[in-house]
């Protein structure tokens, strides 16, 4: 022992989690990893990596979180990753070690995925997760006769409750880990010869990994042409169906796992029938009266519980800001950091409270099991729109932010249904719309109660919610009709047992999606924000200092306090019509003053097509400059001060703040979400088709509207 | 069973809350993707719920209830039981 103290490994060993969908690989995860852990990308591919970190008596541990997968064959981009990952031909990207997590009531799903990676060599150690629902259908386990059989560590877990995690922890330390001998001889569907050649021209380890190559290889970019080549010439010259043979191995395989079952399986009594909760939620008319309650008490809930820790936010900010000009010596890099920085580190934290609530309750829907259950009563009502089920989980989880949404988007494996949901998911409110509508309701929408209970700002957002569904509904069915595919669409999918959500795992997620986006989208804000300061605050030299010698020269002689504060604020205010985001704004007035905007809300709709919540620090950096930071007014008061130069009326009445929160549902307005979709899509062309169309559908509509309330 | 009461159907047909033995999966891409969730000949399956108008059907079989469309129903061959 006092060896490994002298000499610590420093060599990191890599172990792989895999297992079906649903069966706790993430509780598993969570567990090991805590909050160590990272979000990458695959090459080619936009499936998330999630790696994590641990570390046993100062041995390090990469966990590697595959998607959840039925087999090896990969039939959508999650079960490539899988393939992929495990097949990987350089050895030293292979994983050391796979844990194969199982549902302990779904035995022989979780078995044909783990004896495929029996006979695949790969050194591998089996989870039976899930115990407590064994327990209560009355199954028992004979752990023994499995290990006999088929040669791996088993161990027992109910990851849900925290038992038997410890001991995975002393399985990973102790590399209790096995190579075992294939389960299915594959050469009982495939001729010896094929394999033979296979894998001799590669060096493979045994017949399955070729197998697996001959079956799967010609379709995946990641292995040479020339060789992709080779192989579909080996394939042709058999004349072999390799299609068959997967059918073969699949009936051989699930053969063999019975007669496992019959003797490793102990059914003890049949289970006392449970009271069916799908009875009500799959309910034809029930059913979706509860999806929408849901719905609802979601975005009622995050609009109360979210705005306190923002107010709180808010406020604290502007005190900084008001601090550091009042504390620290006036100069330039005093008001970069009290008008610039500041104010735009505010504007990303803010967002923070709605973030995590979102992602929070889209995790508890998810690990209830209760959004599978829309997906069964969606579909339906999808496919006229050229959706999926499945194209419901994208869009809900657009509600929170189209990131995220597009990116689910690759569980559907139509081609058609994909693009479509990609295209659309972007028109649902997300969470970075809110606080533009949050601003602009609080401005326009009286705070009152109708009807007892219904408040009005309420009503009006899930106003904006449904018109963004509607756009999403009106725009997917026109591309239905305009794009062609001839892959066929189907629908196969678990509902799995409804269960307690884990609270931890929920946090998990709130955590990692704030952190996400702090890091991710808060940089771009942060940046931009301090760009628009300098832009705000610098101009063409000589007209810059014009103004300012008027200014001084209007100041001489004059010692009343209110009258030099009039004068002041008046320079400021040149100075700013002059800077450069003043001329950038001035230059797309005449195209946006039809919608009700004026250049100061050109400037914003500028900076905002980086990212929609720009619009408000936007806002902000324009109205603190060269406003007295001291008095504390808070974004949403400066707001309600401003008078539009055109008009003479208050700049954010009715008609502009509604036109502008229609803009803002239709708008892309999102560098972050192009940049997702240019990656799910493999090109530039898909997001600038959406961008365009999303834009024109935006300054249409947002005419509309001004041309109705003004 | 009396051997007048065989009646091949598929398993899209089969009445809410009846049972139904799989005979076979009919020859379609989807075969596959059936097949590796456990749709095998031999096996029991229950139709449990429907969604409105032609929407889904959830299938029990082993304990787990599985989703699928009308038109994957009507590719698993099934005997009334």
């Amino acid at each position: 022992m006092a060896e490994a103290t002298l000499s610590p490994i420093t060599q990191t060993t890599k172990i792989a989690i895999i297992g079906n969908p649903n069966v706790g690989k993430s509780t598993i995860f969570n567990f090991l990893t805590g909050l160590n852990q990272k979000i990458g990308n695959y090459p080619g591919v936009t499936v998330d990596k999630k790696i994590g970190s641990l570390q046993i008596n100062g041995e390090n541990f990469e966990i590697l979180d595959l998607p959840g997968t039925y087999s090896l064959f990969p039939n959508s981009e999650d079960e490539i990753i899988a393939h992929r990952v495990l097949n990987q031909t350089k050895l030293e990207q292979r994983p050391d070690y796979v844990l194969m997590v199982i549902d302990s009531s779904q035995l022989s799903r979780g078995l044909f995925l783990a004896t495929q990676l029996i006979d695949l060599g790969i050194n591998l150690a089996i989870i039976l997760n899930m115990a407590d629902l064994a327990e209560k259908r009355n199954i028992e386990i004979k752990t023994f006769e499995l290990f006999k059989t088929l040669g791996v560590p088993i161990l027992s877990t109910d990851a849900r409750n925290l038992k038997g995690l410890d001991q995975v922890k002393t399985l990973i330390s102790q590399r209790n880990f096995a190579k075992a001998p294939g389960f299915v001889d594959i050469r009982q569907v495939i001729p010896v010869q094929m394999l033979d050649q296979v894998r001799e021209k590669f060096d493979l380890e045994n017949a399955y990994q070729a197998y697996q190559l001959i079956r799967f290889g010609i379709k995946d970019k990641a292995i040479p042409s020339s060789d992709r080549a080779w192989i579909e010439n080996l394939i042709k010259e058999s004349g072999f169906n390799l299609e068959d043979a997967q059918l073969e191995e699949t009936k051989i395989r699930y053969k063999k796992i019975t007669e496992l079952l019959t003797k490793a399986l102990v059914k003890k009594a049949e289970p006392k029938p449970k009271s069916n909760l799908d009875a009500i939620f799959l309910h034809p008319i029930l059913g979706y009266v509860i999806f929408v309650g849901i719905l609802l008490l979601i975005f009622q809930t995050i609009f109360t519980w979210a705005s306190y820790p923002m107010d709180l936010i808010d406020g604290l900010f502007a005190e900084i800001s008001a601090w550091i000009s009042g504390a620290l010596p006036d100069g330039p890099l005093t008001r970069l950091l009290a008008e610039g920085v500041i104010p735009g580190i505010g504007g990303v934290v803010i967002f923070i409270p709605q973030i995590a609530l979102l992602f929070g309750f889209l995790a508890i829907l998810e690990d209830t099991g209760y959004m599978s259950r829309v997906v069964f009563l969606m579909d339906r009502w999808m496919r006229p729109f050229g959706l999926h089920g499945k194209s419901i989980v994208p869009l809900v989880s657009g509600i929170a932010c189209a990131i995220p949404g597009v990116m689910a988007a690759r569980n559907i494996s139509n081609w058609k249904e994909k693009m479509i949901t990609i295209l659309v998911t972007p028109l649902m409110s997300c969470s970075a719309r809110l606080p533009v509508y949050i601003i602009l309701i609080g401005l326009t929408v009286p705070d009152e109660v109708v009807l007892g209970f219904v408040n009005l700002q309420a009503l009006a957002l899930l106003g904006l919610y449904l018109l963004g569904i509607f756009g999403v509904l009106i725009t997917a069915f026109i591309l239905k009709l305009v794009l062609k595919t001839s892959e066929k669409s189907f629908l196969l999918s678990e509902l799995p047992p409804y269960r307690v959500p884990r609270w931890s795992d929920v946090g998990i997620t709130m955590f990692e999606k704030a952190k996400t986006f702090v890091l991710e989208a808060g940089k771009v804000i942060l940046a931009i924000s301090i760009i628009l300061w300098v832009l705000a605050s610098y101009g063409p030299p000589s007209k810059m200092e014009l103004i300012q010698q008027e200014g001084e020269a209007r100041l001489e002689n004059v010692f009343d306090e209110t009258q030099i504060a009039v004068i002041e604020a008046e320079t400021n205010a040149l100075l700013l019509e002059n800077s450069f985001i003043g001329i950038m704004g001035r230059a797309i007035e005449p195209v946006i003053k039809p919608l009700g905007y004026d250049w100061k809300i050109g400037i914003a709709l500028i900076t905002s097509f980086a990212a929609r919540e720009v619009f408000v620090s936007t806002m902000a950096t324009i109205y603190s400059i060269g406003g007295d930071l001291e008095d504390d007014l808070t974004i949403r008061e400066k707001l309600d001060q401003q008078i539009n130069s055109n008009t003479g009326e208050k700049t954010f009445n009715k008609a502009t703040s509604f036109s502008l929160m229609v803009f803002y549902v239709f708008a892309m307005q999102c560098m972050s979400t192009l940049a997702v979709v240019k990656r799910e899509t493999k090109g530039w062309k898909w997001p600038i088709i959406q961008t365009v169309y999303m834009s024109a559908l935006a300054y249409v509509m947002a005419f509309i509207t001004y041309q109705i309330f003004i | 069973m009396p051997l007048g009461d065989y009646k091949p159907m598929t398993a899209d047909t089969l009445p809410l809350n009846k049972s139904g033995k799989i005979l076979e999966i009919l020859p379609s891409p989807l075969k596959i993707n059936l097949m590796e969730l456990g749709f095998l000949p031999g096996k029991k399956i229950t139709l449990q719920h429907m969604a409105p108008s032609g929407g889904p059907m959830a299938f029990k079989m082993d304990e787990t209830l599985l989703a699928l469309r009308k038109s994957e129903a009507s590719l698993i061959r099934v005997e009334l039981i």
